[in-house]
């Protein structure tokens, strides 16, 4: 048992420590003989002194008698303080209680039982020591105890710092903002994202500075938000959009996402309040936003010819066609409609392949020049309505091209009716084409309304519209970068545009050449 | 064939930069008696009011240089034009709000394309035949 020699009392000063026990059966002797031994000095020490004395003073009988006896008192008295000094008694009694705390009862002899009667009497002082030594025992066990519960303490203290640690540094490198509002609408909490975002000051909890957050959060839905879910305790999590305009003046959407914390008011750590999460949703509205333009873009290009095609059929209907060349010319107009419709869903179709991967490609050889003047047979109609003089001017050598017909049709169709969309009545378009090297090329030029150039660089995005340019006509966004994957990675060629505002813009695509000889 | 006279002597402006709709719709209004202005923008009708004013205006929405709404704004700043009844024929029904038209523009109503010319004229005709009976009163 580890009691008497670890945690239990301690030895008196000065005493070599680790043997308190071994000698516990014959330790009185080494005291008495040290005690004896000092006794016979101060004895024999006060006789010489008293000799010497009488001696030097020549002193008579009845000097030499009070001369010994005066140095017999001095030494009893310096006997009586240097035991009293060493604790005799003191030293005694710790180890009688060590002895007490010791499991071995047996051990105590009868001269050390016999020291315990100044405590008990003779016959109580079993009982005595049996309850000194569970007293003792016992103080000994809370001792333990109590240094277990200390290391106990210490550990979850490491273990809640690096956990508070942990969680600092996970607040810290999570990228959407985070607020944590306490039943005072006060900030307890920000991290790293909610200060750089929304010039919150960063808070860790138990932090002295507190700010109401209406104060330090400059997004009213957010906050309104944040203090409804405190104010109306409400349980669910609830959620609010808003749009928020950052340091450069650029508009970012969020979505916040936020719940009251009175449910973990209830554990012990717990608080009241809420936290605030805020995802960054500004790609998804823009994409959200793209796809409604989209929308409505293709909503409007398909009403257009759809509403020539039923206008003519009622004329018809109606009979205000009366001779044969107007009604001729409803059906026409009916008929190109109908075109134009199916061109336009060729053109989402194909975008939809292209999207999902799935083109089939029939590439054969062809004459460029054909399929140019198929070309300016099919937008002609759209340029003379805006009288814009749309010129042909093809190369007079046989331009040939390993070419899927009808994709390159499409991708030249989009690029020449671009550009009588965005040129000015009474403008010019030319289309032509030219041999260029070992390479083949086609080019588009208009008197058009041109392009900066950041346009120059964003054109062919899918989707993209000038916004200048926008009311000017009516588009999907989808014409140019058909043109352009159609030339360049269905075909292997080059798709490029040099413009200059209100000047006009030149699109060439440059295929590869197939074999060119005079025509 | 049913011949019209409905709008004997009355003078009405399209404007739309589709030409073909500018022809159905000319056609069914000249048809029913009509004097028709045709405009392919905001800039050509204004250009085209100028040389008369029409009893009733049918405009698109998108169009270049000058759109149906800066149409009708300008139109509606006119001293002359401001009592002009006003359609809007345009392909983007949804987008618009036919109230706040309405009550911005005081356009007397929208007409989703594609549309039926027959319906057109008859919307036409209730217009004038109703500013008439406005004015007589």
């Amino acid at each position: 048992m580890p009691l008497s020699g670890g945690v239990g009392i301690p030895a008196a000063p000065g005493e070599p420590k680790g043997n308190t026990t071994s000698n516990m059966g014959t330790a009185p002797p080494r005291i008495h003989v040290s005690r004896w031994w000092l006794l016979t000095a101060a004895i024999v020490m006060s006789l010489v002194l008293s000799i010497g004395e009488a001696i030097w003073l020549r002193a008579g009988g009845l000097g030499v008698a009070l001369i010994v006896a005066s140095h017999l008192a001095g030494a009893g008295c310096f006997l009586a303080v240097l035991l009293a000094w060493r604790g005799m008694a003191s030293r005694e009694l710790c180890e009688r209680v060590r002895l007490l705390a010791s499991e071995d009862l047996s051990r105590l002899s009868p001269q050390e039982a016999g020291g315990l009667s100044a405590f008990a009497g003779p016959t109580q002082w079993e009982e005595v020591v049996v309850r000194l030594r569970e007293f003792v025992v016992a103080a000994a066990q809370k001792l333990e105890d109590a240094g277990q519960a200390q290391a106990s303490s210490e550990i979850r203290a490491r273990r809640a710092r690096a956990e508070r640690d942990r969680l600092a540094v996970i607040l810290a490198g999570l990228p959407d903002p985070l607020l944590v509002i306490n039943d005072y609408e006060e900030i307890v909490l920000a991290n790293l994202s909610a200060a750089s975002v929304f010039g919150v000051d960063v808070q860790q909890f138990g932090s002295d500075v507190q700010v109401k957050v209406d104060q330090s959060l400059d997004c009213p839905a957010a906050v309104k938000l944040l203090k409804d879910v405190v104010r109306r305790r409400t349980l669910t999590q609830r959620t609010a959009e808003f749009s928020w305009r950052d340091g450069f003046g650029h508009e970012r959407w969020y979505r916040v996402i936020c719940r009251n914390l009175d449910v973990a008011a209830e554990s012990p750590h717990g608080m009241r309040g809420a936290v605030a999460i805020f995802n960054d949703i500004t790609v998804q509205k823009a994409i959200q936003r793209r796809n409604a333009e989209f929308v409505s873009s293709v909503s409007h290009e398909m009403k257009t010819p759809l509403s020539g095609i039923k206008a003519y059929v009622e004329l018809l209907v109606d009979g205000d066609a009366e001779t044969p060349e107007e009604r001729e010319e409803c059906l026409e107009v009916i008929n190109g409609q109908t075109d134009r419709l199916q061109r336009l869903i060729d053109n989402i179709l194909n975008l939809a392949r292209i999207e999902s991967g799935v083109v089939d490609v029939r590439k054969d050889r062809h004459s460029l020049n054909e399929i140019l003047e198929e070309v300016h047979g099919i937008v002609l109609p759209q340029a003379e309505q805006k009288e814009i003089d749309f010129q042909l001017d093809l190369s007079p050598m046989y331009l040939g091209v390993i070419a899927d017909r009808d994709l390159l049709l499409q991708a030249a169709i989009n690029l020449a009716s671009n550009a009588v969309k965005y040129t000015p009545v009474g403008g010019k378009v030319v289309l032509r084409s030219r041999l260029a090297a070992q390479e083949v090329c086609f080019e588009v030029e208009d008197t058009g309304v041109g392009l900066s150039e950041e346009d120059c660089q964003r054109i062919f995005d899918k989707f993209y519209r000038v916004k200048k340019d926008q009311q000017m006509a009516s588009g999907t966004g989808l014409g140019l970068p058909l043109a352009k994957y159609i030339i360049e990675d269905v075909h292997g060629g080059r798709l490029e545009v040099r413009s200059l505002i209100n000047v006009g813009s030149t699109f060439s695509a440059v295929l590869p050449g197939a074999g060119a000889m005079s025509e | 064939m049913a011949t019209h006279s409905s709008g004997e002597g009355k003078c009405i402006l399209l404007c739309d930069d589709e030409f073909h709709i500018l022809r159905a719709a000319e056609f069914k209004f000249r048809r029913a008696g009509f004097e028709v202005l045709c405009a392919a923008d905001g800039i050509e009708a204004l250009e085209r009011i100028e040389e008369r004013v029409p009893d009733a205006i049918v405009t698109d929405c998108q169009m270049p240089r000058m759109n149906g709404l800066e149409l009708i704004a300008r139109l509606r700043e006119d001293e002359r034009t401001r009592r002009v009844p006003i359609l809007m024929l345009t392909a983007k029904g949804f987008e618009l709000a036919a109230d706040e038209l309405c009550d911005r523009f005081h356009v007397a109503g929208v007409v989703a394309k594609p549309f039926s010319p027959r319906e057109l004229l008859r919307r036409v005709e209730d217009l004038v035949s109703t500013a008439l009976l406005n004015e007589s009163t």
